[in-house]
């Protein structure tokens, strides 16, 4: 390997560790007022967990903001890791872009998104502090130059470039999906739940959360159960990898294990967001396999779930073998957990007081 | 011999102090002036003087993650007297990591 390619890719996990480290404050506060305000409402059907209790909505207002604020933190300070401080508006503004829906299609990309916006804005934007302009200039490149140069950019290519294909892809797997309806069950299933573990919120999930909704609404509910199975497998997965494979983790992760469990219970994927960004290779494939197996699962054992959210608390609103559930979705997470323990190196040296 | 550093790992609330402590622990047996500047969770402590950093002979970089004032030490780099590296890695072996800060000066 090049001296240049091991810089890059240095600079790229420095760029990941800076962005998951600012944004970490920020998933707990997110996740655990979203999770306290959740888990005091009523699983309604057709409409997720309804909250009425006023403090408890508000508490949500508070989680929902923290869970919106989380992915531009992580793109922002990515490139702010790799071009200082003219890095983090750009970062954050396209970051936010990143996690919006956009065009016809809806397209959002989630995390993923936000990671290839934060590390192109940072390049671009330390590619622009290296110009040599006069005096006069020099005093305005970091407030006015560098920012709107590199946010304009860059937001541009992802709105003309990236989305257009990105949402084409999604409106082929709608299409295929639908196809599938009526095939096997556990096929079916396994596709459902690989798609929701893959980006987390990003396109991929969103499009298996559409196919859902679009089946619900027609009165089929057995899609929608597994796929509420699969959402909660990776938090709570990577939360049990935590706790038995102790040499695998960093004391850093293992320290977020329990609230990634209480976020997975709830049925929010977003917990295991900070564990994937910084280990995607290993991350990625065990919460795809976890989720794939626990809503294949669930669709063989004919799950069936009314209300458009996930995780253990809705289990009063799963309406057929709400036993099975529980169980497919312990089986999952039992995978992930294997899974994890093989693909993760030891950490040698690695303190597991 | 007058060493300076800066300790930042990813959360901010263990490694950063260990390696902080770790370099201080090393160089105070040695004999060495010290100072150590943490940006940890709690923000910025113990920060370096412009002053301190000039007459500094070595600047240990124990951080895991983007820096803040990151250019303050571009002088010393170009001079050849920055060793970065990993928290985890000063607190596993402080006495090989200062001998490796101190072979930079020579």
């Amino acid at each position: 390997m090049s001296t240049t390619m091991k810089n890059i890719i240095n600079d790229l996990t420095k760029a990941f560790n800076t962005g998951v480290s600012y944004m970490m404050p920020t998933v707990v506060v997110g996740g655990i007022c979203l999770a306290l305000s959740l888990a005091g409402g009523d699983a309604t059907a057709g409409k997720g967990m309804v909250v009425t209790n006023p403090f408890l909505k508000n508490l949500g207002i508070i989680g929902s903001a923290g869970f919106s604020m989380m992915i531009p933190i992580l793109s922002g300070y990515i490139a702010y890791s790799i071009a200082g401080k003219p890095g983090i508006t750009p970062g954050m503004i396209t970051g936010f872009i990143a996690n919006m829906p956009i065009g016809d299609n809806h397209v959002q990309t989630g995390f993923l998104g936000a990671m290839l916006m934060g590390i192109l804005c940072g390049f671009l934007a330390r590619w622009v502090k290296k110009w040599k302009v006069n005096d006069t200039i020099k005093t305005i490149m970091p407030i006015l130059i560098i920012p709107i140069v590199t946010t304009v950019i860059i937001a541009m290519v992802y709105i003309y470039i990236l989305v257009g294909p990105i949402g084409i892809i999604m409106k082929w797997l709608i299409d295929m999906l639908s196809g599938m309806q009526g095939g096997s069950a556990l096929i079916l299933g396994l596709i459902v739940g690989a798609m929701a573990a893959f980006d987390m919120g990003g396109p991929v999930n969103k499009t298996a959360t559409a196919f859902t909704l679009a089946l619900m609404a027609e009165g089929i509910y057995g899609p929608n159960g597994a796929y509420r199975i699969a959402v909660a497998i990776p938090p709570l997965g990577i939360a049990l990898s935590t706790f038995i494979s102790r040499n695998k983790w960093g004391s850093d992760d293992r320290r977020m294990g329990p609230s990634a469990a209480f976020m997975g219970l709830i049925g929010i994927t977003e917990g295991a967001i900070p564990f994937a960004v910084k280990s995607l290779k290993t991350v990625i494939p065990s919460i795809m396999i976890g989720s794939a197996v626990g809503a294949g699962l669930g669709m063989v054992h004919g799950v069936e779930c009314m209300v458009p959210h996930g995780g253990l608390i809705v289990i009063a609103a799963v309406n057929k073998a709400p036993l099975w559930y529980a169980i497919d979705m312990a089986i999952g997470v039992i995978v992930t957990a294997i899974c994890l323990h093989i693909l993760r190196p030891t950490i040698e040296n690695n303190e597991t007081k | 011999m007058k060493i300076i550093g800066v300790a930042a790992c990813i959360t901010g609330v263990a490694h950063t102090y260990m390696a902080q402590e770790a370099i201080e622990q090393e160089c105070k047996k040695r004999g060495y002036d010290v100072k150590v500047e943490t940006q940890g969770g709690m923000g910025i402590d113990n920060e370096l003087s412009e002053d301190e950093i000039a007459q500094a002979d070595v600047v240990i970089m124990a951080v895991a993650i983007g820096i803040e004032g990151q250019e303050r030490f571009e002088e010393k780099e170009d001079a050849g007297r920055v060793l970065t590296l990993n928290p985890a890695e000063v607190i596993r072996n402080p006495t090989a990591i200062i001998d490796k800060a101190i072979n930079l000066v020579k």
